[in-house]
């Protein structure tokens, strides 16, 4: 887990991202990972709806008003004004290390999204597969999303106390953090995220803890999360600059930087 | 009793097969033969449910049973499938929450699409009952309940001309590939894991094969001669399952379903492999049943159940996710987990078995004391 010390010469203390929700409000180095959006881009460009596919356990569709698809597509487009967002929201069953790469290709064929939203390690954590198998099966279908042009984010497994020696898991969402770097696509940190979110005192519980429940909020953190990382990937410097290939993989300790205060300005216009 | 025989032994290889595939990750996944191949055992268990159908409507010597009495039949059993379906899901969401509890671990509420149950209780409860949410690894029955559903009719149809059912079946599988037609889940978007509209092609096959191999020496003979071709298609895909190719869906022509490898529309490449399965296995039972005779009473024993061993072994299958998640696996823990579970599933048949032949005590008469509580009262599904 690389907890980052705040590169921010101004404050010790790295602030949290004021662009959140105050009760999902975390510091920019515990959320994301960015890279750049290609396919997304060119949809702006385009001034095309963008289609984003959201596949994860948690998405339940859009027959449940208040569920996390709902939530991203909403924060996607107040995030980004003028652009019409259409999130498909798929559950994916079965683990990435055994098949479920296959059958995320049939859906990615089916819905040809510019973007795809992947909240990925759940299953395969519940499952204890092994652990190497996962990343390469993960490092696969990332890749063959690329090499479709097609945009990929993803979102690492859910944090919780319970499993907070667990070495496998960190492992499990170690493995998730370096697929996403050495394919240089954008990552949520949910688990970095909620790990911080469960340190302050916040009047509504995440769900966290004994009697927690898979509540609203914990799901709402979680769009918001993902739409802030999107929104700041967008921002990255255009592909055709090559003096910024060092910008091509963005590490914990380099985007958080730059990407909150400039981010903001942009992605709170509303 | 029905004595060991071939359908009953690969219905419970069939079980066997999915039990231990429902654990992901344990040691023994890698020995079935889900790994070796294009198709895998939910293929041969939606085949051979359409042969028992065949095998259901008709007497012992063969006469096809009235009309009436066929339908009432199959809905009995669509209601039978139904009630386990509801039952094992509810057992299955409280298994998940109450794992997740005990253990204080929301991570476990993430389980394979129950996420959505927990999250949007209100939707996803109609969604249950309707059949339209679906867990991983529960999806089986909901295909089931459909395909018993619309099995009068294809008993019916078969009665009046099997080409006449083979056309209709097929022109509504091929639809449903070009088209992509499926059931909707709800209320999380996408559709059933396995789409009924394809996947009663394979029950009618199934049908059909016994109801034709029952009046045609030929036809048997024929079958036989094609054992060769039957074994290189199962050697293709094993070369195919063992180097991971496969088409990629992005750059398949249309209508792609009919070039990939999918599960969800059974796609032409798993049914062609399928049936070159059964080509090639046909004669094994016979050659090998007299040498494993314990072994095909056990398998034949889970294949006479085959609903009540389906439901357990789903149930136990979840707990042993839970168990090698909590220990953290490991050849100890597999072995154990998918040992314990093989007996429990023994078990299970047995004791439906026994439940259904044990004699019932005679009815006392109406005046002596509570005859209605008496535990013999409770009737064996």
């Amino acid at each position: 887990m690389p907890a980052a010390p705040s590169p921010s010469p101004s404050s010790p203390v790295e602030a949290l991202d004021q662009s959140l929700s105050p009760e999902c409000r975390v510091p920019g180095s515990k959320l994301y990972t960015l890279a750049r959006l290609k396919a997304v881009k060119a949809a702006l460009k385009e001034k095309r709806p963008i289609h984003v596919l959201s596949i994860g356990s948690s998405s339940a569709g859009l027959g449940a008003s208040a569920s996390y698809p709902v939530k991203l597509e909403n924060a996607l487009e107040q995030a980004l004004p003028d652009v019409q967002v259409e999130v498909e929201a798929r559950s994916l069953p079965g683990e990435v290390a055994s098949g479920a790469g296959e059958r995320l290709r049939s859906m990615v064929a089916e819905v040809e999204p510019d973007l795809v939203v992947w909240q990925v390690g759940t299953n395969d954590a519940l499952a204890r597969v092994d652990i190497e198998a996962f990343g390469e099966a993960l490092d696969d279908s990332v890749q063959w999303v690329k090499s479709h042009g097609i945009d990929i984010v993803l979102i690492d497994p859910v944090f919780t106390q319970s499993l907070a020696d667990d070495a496998y898991y960190t492992q499990m969402v170690r493995t998730v953090q370096d697929v996403a770097r050495r394919e240089a696509v954008p990552l949520v940190h949910r688990y970095a995220a909620m790990r911080f979110l469960s340190t302050q005192r916040t009047t509504e519980a995440h769900m966290l803890g004994r009697h927690f429940r898979l509540n609203d909020l914990g799901l709402r953190c979680m769009a918001e999360h993902a739409t802030r990382a999107i929104t700041l990937s967008l921002l990255q410097p255009e592909a055709g600059r090559e003096t910024g290939k060092a910008d091509a993989v963005k590490t914990d300790l380099s985007a958080p930087a730059k990407g909150p205060s400039e981010g903001a300005s942009t992605a709170d216009r509303k | 009793m029905r004595e060991p025989n071939a359908i009953d032994f690969w219905r419970g290889f069939a079980l066997v097969t999915i039990f231990i595939n429902h654990i992901p990750g344990n040691l023994f996944e890698r020995y079935t033969f889900s790994q070796y191949g294009i198709s895998d055992a939910a293929e041969l268990f939606v085949f051979l449910a359409g042969w028992s159908i065949g095998l259901a409507t008709r007497g012992r010597d063969g006469t096809p049973e009235p009309r009436l009495t066929t339908v009432l039949r199959l809905l009995s059993r669509t209601i039978e499938v139904y009630r386990a379906q509801i039952t094992i899901m509810a057992l299955a969401l409280a298994m998940i929450a109450g794992c997740a509890l005990y253990l204080d671990n929301p991570l476990i509420l993430e389980w394979h699409n129950a996420g959505g149950f927990f999250a949007d209780p209100i939707q996803t409860m109609v969604g249950v009952v309707l059949l339209t949410h679906q867990l991983g690894f529960f999806n089986i029955l909901p295909l089931y309940v459909v395909l018993i559903a619309i099995a009068p009719a294809v008993v019916l149809i078969g009665r009046v001309s099997r080409t006449l059912l083979l056309a209709l079946s097929l022109a509504l599988y091929g639809a449903s590939l070009v088209f992509e037609w499926n059931f909707p889940s709800w209320p999380g978007e996408g559709d059933w894991f396995f789409d009924p509209l394809c996947w009663q092609l394979l029950l009618v096959l199934g049908f059909l094969a016994n109801e034709a191999s029952r009046e045609s020496e030929r036809l048997r003979r024929l079958w036989r001669r094609l054992m060769p071709l039957g074994v290189v298609i199962v050697i293709v895909g094993v070369v195919l399952a063992v180097l991971e190719w496969r088409p990629d869906p992005m750059l398949a022509p249309e209508p792609r379903l009919v070039f990939t490898f999918d599960k969800t529309y059974l796609s032409p490449a798993r049914l062609i492999h399928f049936c070159g399965m059964v080509l090639a296995f046909q004669g094994v039972y016979a050659l090998i049943a007299p040498h494993v005779g314990r072994l095909a009473r056990f398998l034949s024993g889970l294949g006479r159940n085959s609903l009540a061993v389906f439901s357990m072994g789903s149930l136990l299958s979840l707990a042993g996710q839970f168990v090698r998640f909590q220990t953290g696996g490991g050849i100890f823990v597999d072995i154990s987990v998918v040992g314990s579970g093989l007996i429990a599933l023994g078990f299970t048949a047995w004791f439906v078995e026994w439940r259904s032949r044990r004699p019932r005590p005679t009815r006392k008469a109406p005046d002596a004391a509570a005859p209605a509580d008496t535990p013999s009262s409770s009737r064996s599904a």
